[in-house]
Parts: structure tokens; C-alpha cells; sequence
């Protein structure tokens, strides 16, 4: 970049986001250039430019709510000021041809007041919602449906979904994994016999369930483990299979034939297990689970020249898919709204055709993007964070957190943790294996979600918020990367009771 | 002052408003002083007072809002315990703290604490302190050779201070041991703690084991059955112990070892934010008189309210009050 170019740049902020491998940098040569054309050609001004912040993200999900370059306005209390202007660059996805149009497109419409309140986005799409912050965004009603309808969407797809996860199946069912933390349960159980502690009856409960293979191999071995040691622990179990499908805890029941007797499958909230398992309040020994919390609904929050923001977002289609999604399923881009909200009433039988039903889903699931915008809070009040985290612990974590930050509130897993840890026995544990951020400052180092996987969402879960509401609630959480699997980003979260 | 048959009373603590808890932290933090927490607890302590008398309970404490917790109330004022002020990030959290050389004695204040409540009821009185076992178990023991040596020393110590209080005119002190449960091994020495404690104390003496109610959640599980018959050989008059969570289990044992001691039944349910009604503390009261002549029975929540949000506390003091009113009706009082 020349001196004088240098000297345009005002107070433009560029943040290159490391993540695995990282082309950001060689991307930032062209945007910079790029950027200061459009300056010299006055599609920019001055003004607006140095009122950017350019994040360059190395996005790991294949596929993303977001396009190549993105603008997302910070809205402001104080209408004489030129509001802040988030650029996201996906370096993963960006084309040098189109690197340009894809800059414009994204600040002019960001700029030219298509995103205030009530404006609709069909000027560059088809919105499918109204903004809302992202819990509420019928994102989360595509991945309900995925769940409910899974086989509807394999029997298209042709693959089950434990192949889309990286490395084509799920850590959970990683038989030495399963093997140590079985060992761990058995010599809690010997402890607890020996302070005459034992209960009668041992209750352990898995929250989504899968394909019921995790815990069939955690059941076989924990037989084999009682048997060999001569404990009779086994006939003592309670297991108990919880999900929110009833489709997926009846496609769990095959592998678990050879344990029946002492399984009972439950359809759960995950957000709320007390709710249905009240009566087990204080009982259960021992709880797991393996990717539920980043895929629970959430919110984003971030915080620029000190001011915090709710992350709100609206659904749309981008123009060409619209066309292309409304020529092929006959259907009118004008009815396109309508026909997904049935599509997520109804799922798939909304079409007469019900192949077409799960082929048109599976269209706009692939086409959906993100608009965003950054909406000011006033301050941090109770209503504006999720249960169980006190506002002022809250500023204090953000007075230690990177000046500039945008991060998960990780609704759902916070409200999942809150309303999970009350089942819990003295001495009780709960496991979660889970893609967890559990420094604040791993925020600036890259994109953390949401992705798609197949039909559902993903999303990294805030470890940092989930160890607050956790002290609060009597324990300590304590995070160990899961080292039985090479590469693997996930880690298992466990919980000790605090003293 | 005359108790109706089936007094009612409370464990001690009171619900910890949200506001009080942010405010005990400001001072850890040094953001209030001393004084300005010193008043706000007093203020605090007026309230819990107060929602007592009009939920209509017999025997009324001081709701001990002013400790952090049941510990570190007593690790502050126990001369010759060091401890670390920055060790903690919230109230609750305990203290790291320490016993380094032989405890001296020494005035720990809690008749000041005494002499506050009763200025400020015409209610019949109790006061609450965490006892030797309990202590010992948090309190990092570098200088006595076991732990039943420190408790004892601690019991020597607090003796004094129990001493005074009755000297100022307590005449319910309840010793709170809910360590105990997590280590029944240990009460064959814990007894000779709590008589040490009590020796020459001129008031009615109870002792109360529970589960634990740190965080508001049990911290052991188990049977009563590990106190008898050794728990007779306290010099006490009164045990109160968890049966509502429980359901009532172990009631029985208190009629198997034949206990004459009076018997604080817990009939709330302190676990949980749901009120129960006072037909429930009602038909928990009739078990308990399955078991216990109701002359020697007194009705109280299974442990403190401290972690039940207000409403919730006075709602169940309240539905404790009137369901013990309904059994009362049925005996003829």
C-alpha cells in the first residue's frame, strides 16, 4: 500500500482471525487494495471507511450462513453518529474476481438503509423472517426439524448423519474413551459402598442419544467391567436414554437389546431435563452427553469502542436462489415465505409430494443465509442474559475480556447446565463432550459458529459463562481436551463438586 | 415465655436477597466500607426478623444474614486462624484459611449478634453457630496432631463465647454440624467435642445434622443410623435433622434407640423452590408423631432458607406455620 493510501486509512480496523490453516493473511493484500479503490473511485467515503472494522475469518464449516463478505451495521443511540460497520470476510470462500462487487454489494446495502427496523431485505433477497435476535430466528426451526424428521432427510440424503461429522463418526462412541470413563463411574460407585453411600438404585442418564451406540458400548462395558471384579453393580443400574425425538430414541433401541431390562427412553428437553425428570431431583450418579449443547439455540453478543451489542439476525434467500428454488418446486417467490413456514409447521408433509416436501427443505436449508445487524444495549440487565448469570459477574468477566469482542451468550447450554446440575447425587458427575471456547480471548482468534452440519446447526458452546453459572449452582468445571482422537477439536467437560 | 405444644422454629439462616449477596461482594471487592456494610446488615437483619414474626414463628433468629457463610463467619473471629482476604472472588466462596499455632482464647462477638436480635423481638430466641467438627473440616490444621485435637481445642475456645451468650440471656443455642453426615467415622470424637462445647453452658443446647445445604443441594447421602446410639451420649437436649427431603426415612430410628431427646422434625423441604402446603407439612408432622411423643417434638424447615429466593422462604415458613396449626387443632390445642 503506497504512503498516501496509509494516510486515507484513518482509523480502520483490520483483524485477521487465525484459524487451522489460515490464508487470511494473503487475502488482506487484495481487500486493503480493494477497499481503497472503491475510496478512489468515491463508492466509499472517507468517513465510512474509517468507521470499518474488516474481520478476514478462516471459516471451518463447509457450509455457513454466511456469503463471502458480509457488512453488519452497529446501531446507534446517537443518530449524528455514521454507525460502525462490521465487515466479515469468509477467506474460505472468497473469489479475487469478485472480491470487488462482493465489497460493494455488502457496504452499500448495509449502508443505504435496507437493514433499519421493518425493511425488508428482497432489494438483494427474500426474507424469511423479521430481524430477531438468533435464538429466535427460524434457524432454529430448520434444526428442530432435522431432528424430528431425521430420516426423512437420510432417506434423501443416502448417508446417516454421524457421516457428517468430522471423521465420519461421532468421539462418543470412542471405545477407549468409553473404557476410562467407565473405569472412573466404577471406582466412584466402590468409594461410595465403602462410606456405605451406595444407593440402591444407580441412576445414570445420556441426553441425546444418537443411534443408541455410545451408550450400548458404555452398558457392555461396564457389564463386563462388574463382572470381572465381582461388584454386582450392574443389575443395580438405572439407565436412563432421554432425547427430544421419539424418532431417534426408537432408532436407539436396536443397540441397546442386550441391556432393556434395566433402559428406559425418555423424550427430553434438553434445555429443561428437571422438568421431566423432577422426581429424580438430587439421584442421578452420572450424566453425559456428546454434541448437544452447540447445537442448543443461542445468542451472539458483542462489544465495540466499549459499547455492548445484541446480535440480531433475519433469514433470507439471495435473489438467484429464490428464482432458481421457486422455478424448480413451482412454487411463486412471493409464496416462498409462506411455504417455508408451513415447511416448519408441518415438516416435509406440507407438499403433496412428500419426496418434494424433503427435497424442497433440503434446497432452502442449503440456500438460507444470515443477515445481521448489531443492536445497542443500555446496559446489562437481567432480561438480556440467560438465566443464572448475574449481570455484574458478567461485566467483571468482560472487564477481563478483549476490548473489541463478539461471542457466544450460549443460551441454550447455559440453560441446559442450570436446569441439569439439580439432578445430580452428592458426589454425581456430569460429562459433556463438546467443541467448547474456554477463554474469552479465543473470540479474536476466529470464527466459532454457527455452521451447518448436514440439516442442523453447530455452533462452539462459552465455556467461560457455563463456568460461572455452574460455580453458582455449587460446581466446578473443569475442561480436558479429547485426546483419543487426533485432531479432534472437541473437549469433555466435567464436574466436581464444589466445596 | 410459654411455647404452644409443636413450637416452631427455623435452622437459622434466612433467605440471601440478590441485592444483599452484590453488596457482600461490593465489600470483598472494597468497593463499600465496614460501616456501610455493617448497616446495611443490620437493616437486613430488621427484615428477616420481621417476615419471621409475621410468618408466625415461634422461635426466631437472627436470619444470619450477616455471614458469608456458615464457616467463614467464625474463621474471622477465631483469634489465632489466618486467612486469606483475597481468596475469594465471591461472598459464598470459603476462605482459604489456616490454624497455625495453639488457638488463644478470645471473644468471637456473636453476643453482640444476640443482643441485636433480641432488642429488635418480643419472639422467644435462638442463636446459631457452626460447630467444632464442621470447622475442622474446613480449617487447614498445621499445628494440632489430629483433627479430633483441633476440634476439641476449637470446643475450648467457643465454650467461652457460648458462656457469654448465656451470660447475656440466650437460652436456645443450636450447634450446626452438617459436616457430620459426610463423616460418620468421626462422631465417636465429635461427641466429646460438642460436650467440651457445651460444658457449663446455662441454655437449652440442640444440635443440627443434615445432609449439607451448601449451594442448596445435599452434599452426602446416607442413613441417620450412624448417630445412634452414640448421639445420646451428647450433652444435649435437642437433635434437628432433614426427614422432609427424605421422606420421612429414619424417623423410625428415633423410636428404635428410644432418643428423650427433644427433636427438631424438618418439614420443609429446603432443596427446592416449591412451596409445599400446609396439608403436606401437616401429614409430615402426623409421621413424625407415629414416632415422637408430641410433647418433645418442634417443627422446622430441613436446614437454612439462605438459598430459597424470599417469597419462596416466607412462603414456606408461612405454609410451615399454618400446617403445624392444623395438627395442633387435631390434639386438642
Amino acid at each position: 500500500m503506497s504512503e498516501g493510501k496509509m494516510a486515507q486509512a484513518g482509523i480502520m480496523i483490520l483483524q485477521i482471525n487465525h484459524q487451522q490453516k489460515n490464508p487470511a493473511a494473503a487475502a488482506a493484500h487484495d481487500l486493503i487494495e480493494t477497499l481503497f479503490t472503491l475510496l478512489e473511485e468515491g463508492h466509499l467515503d472517507q468517513r465510512q471507511l474509517a468507521r470499518l472494522r474488516i474481520h478476514l475469518d478462516w471459516i471451518q464449516y463447509r457450509s455457513s450462513f454466511r456469503e463471502a463478505v458480509i457488512a453488519v451495521p452497529c446501531g446507534s443511540p446517537h443518530a449524528e453518529e455514521t454507525a460502525l460497520l462490521d465487515v466479515h470476510v469468509n477467506t474460505r470462500q472468497i473469489v479475487q474476481e469478485s472480491l470487488r462487487a462482493d465489497i460493494l454489494r455488502a457496504v452499500l446495502h448495509a449502508t443505504q438503509g435496507h437493514l433499519s427496523p421493518g425493511a425488508s431485505a428482497e432489494a438483494d433477497g427474500v426474507a424469511l423472517e423479521d430481524f430477531c435476535s438468533f435464538r429466535s430466528s427460524i434457524a432454529w426451526e430448520f434444526n428442530r426439524l432435522y431432528w424430528h424428521r431425521l430420516s426423512d432427510w437420510e432417506k434423501a440424503t443416502g448417508r446417516g448423519y454421524e457421516q457428517a461429522l468430522p471423521g465420519g463418526k461421532s468421539d462418543a462412541n470412542h471405545p477407549a474413551a468409553i473404557a476410562d470413563g467407565v473405569a472412573d463411574f466404577w471406582t466412584l460407585l466402590k468409594d461410595l459402598e465403602k462410606h456405605n453411600q451406595l444407593p440402591p438404585e444407580i441412576f445414570v442418564l445420556e441426553i441425546g442419544v444418537g443411534m443408541g451406540t455410545r451408550a450400548a458400548l458404555w452398558l457392555d462395558r461396564f457389564q463386563a467391567l462388574d463382572q470381572q471384579r465381582g461388584t454386582n453393580y450392574y443389575p443395580r443400574l438405572k439407565f436412563l436414554l432421554a432425547d427430544y425425538s421419539l424418532a431417534t430414541l426408537d432408532r436407539s433401541r436396536p443397540a441397546l437389546k442386550n441391556h432393556l431390562e434395566l433402559c428406559s427412553f425418555v423424550v427430553l428437553d434438553a434445555l429443561n431435563p428437571i422438568r421431566t425428570l423432577s422426581f429424580l431431583r438430587h439421584k442421578i450418579m452420572h450424566i453425559h452427553l456428546t454434541n448437544v449443547y452447540d447445537n442448543l439455540p443461542d445468542e451472539e453478543m458483542a462489544r465495540r469502542d466499549g459499547r455492548l451489542y445484541l446480535v440480531q439476525v433475519r433469514a433470507y434467500l439471495r435473489t438467484a436462489d429464490a428464482a432458481r428454488i421457486s422455478e424448480s418446486f413451482k412454487i411463486p417467490a412471493a409464496d416462498l415465505r409462506r411455504s417455508v413456514s408451513r415447511l416448519l409447521d408441518v415438516g416435509p408433509d406440507f407438499h403433496p409430494d412428500r419426496a418434494q416436501g424433503v427435497a424442497f427443505w433440503q434446497e432452502i436449508w442449503k440456500a438460507v443465509r444470515l443477515e445481521e445487524r448489531l443492536v445497542p444495549l443500555e446496559e446489562l440487565q437481567a432480561g438480556s442474559l440467560p438465566d443464572g448469570l448475574d449481570a455484574a459477574r458478567m461485566e467483571e468477566i468482560l472487564r477481563d475480556a478483549p476490548s473489541d469482542i463478539r461471542f457466544h451468550l450460549s443460551t441454550g447450554a447455559l440453560e441446559s447446565l442450570r436446569n441439569t446440575l439439580p439432578l445430580l447425587r452428592p458426589r454425581g458427575y456430569l460429562q459433556v463432550q463438546d467443541i467448547f471456547v474456554t477463554d474469552m480471548n479465543a473470540y479474536r482468534m476466529g470464527f466459532r459458529g454457527p455452521g451447518k452440519l448436514d440439516g442442523s446447526i453447530v455452533n462452539w458452546v462459552n465455556g467461560v459463562l457455563l463456568r460461572e453459572v455452574a460455580e453458582r449452582a455449587g460446581y466446578d468445571l473443569h475442561f480436558a481436551p479429547f485426546h483419543y482422537r487426533p485432531g479432534s477439536q472437541t473437549s469433555v467437560l466435567y464436574t466436581t463438586q464444589r466445596e | 415465655m410459654t411455647l404452644p405444644i409443636l413450637p416452631t422454629t427455623v435452622v437459622g439462616s434466612y433467605s440471601m436477597p440478590g441485592w444483599l449477596e452484590r453488596l457482600k461482594t461490593d465489600y470483598h471487592a472494597r468497593r463499600i466500607s465496614r460501616q456501610d456494610l455493617d448497616e446495611i446488615h443490620d437493616t437486613a437483619v430488621k427484615a428477616a426478623i420481621k417476615d419471621q414474626e409475621t410468618a408466625g414463628i415461634d422461635i426466631i433468629t437472627d436470619g444470619e444474614l450477616r455471614r458469608d457463610n456458615m464457616i467463614d463467619y467464625f474463621v474471622e473471629r477465631l483469634p489465632g486462624v489466618q486467612f486469606d482476604r483475597s481468596s475469594k472472588k465471591f461472598y459464598y466462596d470459603f476462605y482459604d484459611s489456616e490454624v497455625l499455632g495453639k488457638l488463644p482464647s478470645g471473644p468471637l462477638g456473636l453476643t453482640d449478634d444476640f443482643l441485636f436480635l433480641r432488642a429488635n423481638t418480643d419472639r422467644e430466641t435462638k442463636i446459631c453457630i457452626t460447630g467444632p467438627h464442621s470447622l475442622s473440616k474446613r480449617i487447614r490444621n498445621k499445628h494440632y496432631p489430629s483433627e479430633e485435637a483441633f476440634a476439641m481445642d476449637l470446643a475450648r475456645v467457643m465454650n467461652q463465647e457460648l458462656k457469654e451468650l448465656a451470660k447475656a440471656g440466650a437460652r436456645r443455642i443450636q450447634i450446626d454440624e452438617p459436616y457430620l453426615s459426610g463423616y460418620p467415622e468421626d462422631l465417636s470424637w465429635e461427641v466429646n467435642a460438642l460436650n467440651a462445647l457445651v460444658d457449663g453452658v446455662d441454655a437449652k443446647i440442640g444440635v443440627h445434622i443434615c445432609y449439607g445445604n451448601r449451594y442448596g443441594k445435599p452434599s452426602w447421602e446416607g442413613s441417620y443410623r450412624y448417630l445412634f446410639p452414640r448421639i445420646l451420649d451428647a450433652k444435649v437436649q435437642q437433635v434437628t435433622l432433614e426427614f422432609a427431603r427424605r421422606g420421612g426415612e429414619d424417623l423410625d430410628l428415633l423410636r428404635e434407640f428410644a432418643a428423650p431427646l427433644e427433636v427438631g422434625v424438618g418439614v420443609i423441604d429446603v432443596k427446592t423452590q416449591a412451596v409445599e402446603t400446609p396439608e403436606v407439612v401437616a401429614e409430615r408432622i402426623r409421621k413424625a408423631l407415629e414416632f415422637l411423643p408430641k410433647e418433645r417434638v418442634f417443627v422446622l424447615p430441613d436446614c437454612g432458607c439462605f438459598h430459597l429466593a424470599r417469597p419462596v422462604a416466607f412462603a414456606k415458613l408461612q405454609a410451615m406455620v399454618e400446617g403445624t396449626k392444623i395438627v395442633r387443632k387435631e390434639l386438642g390445642n
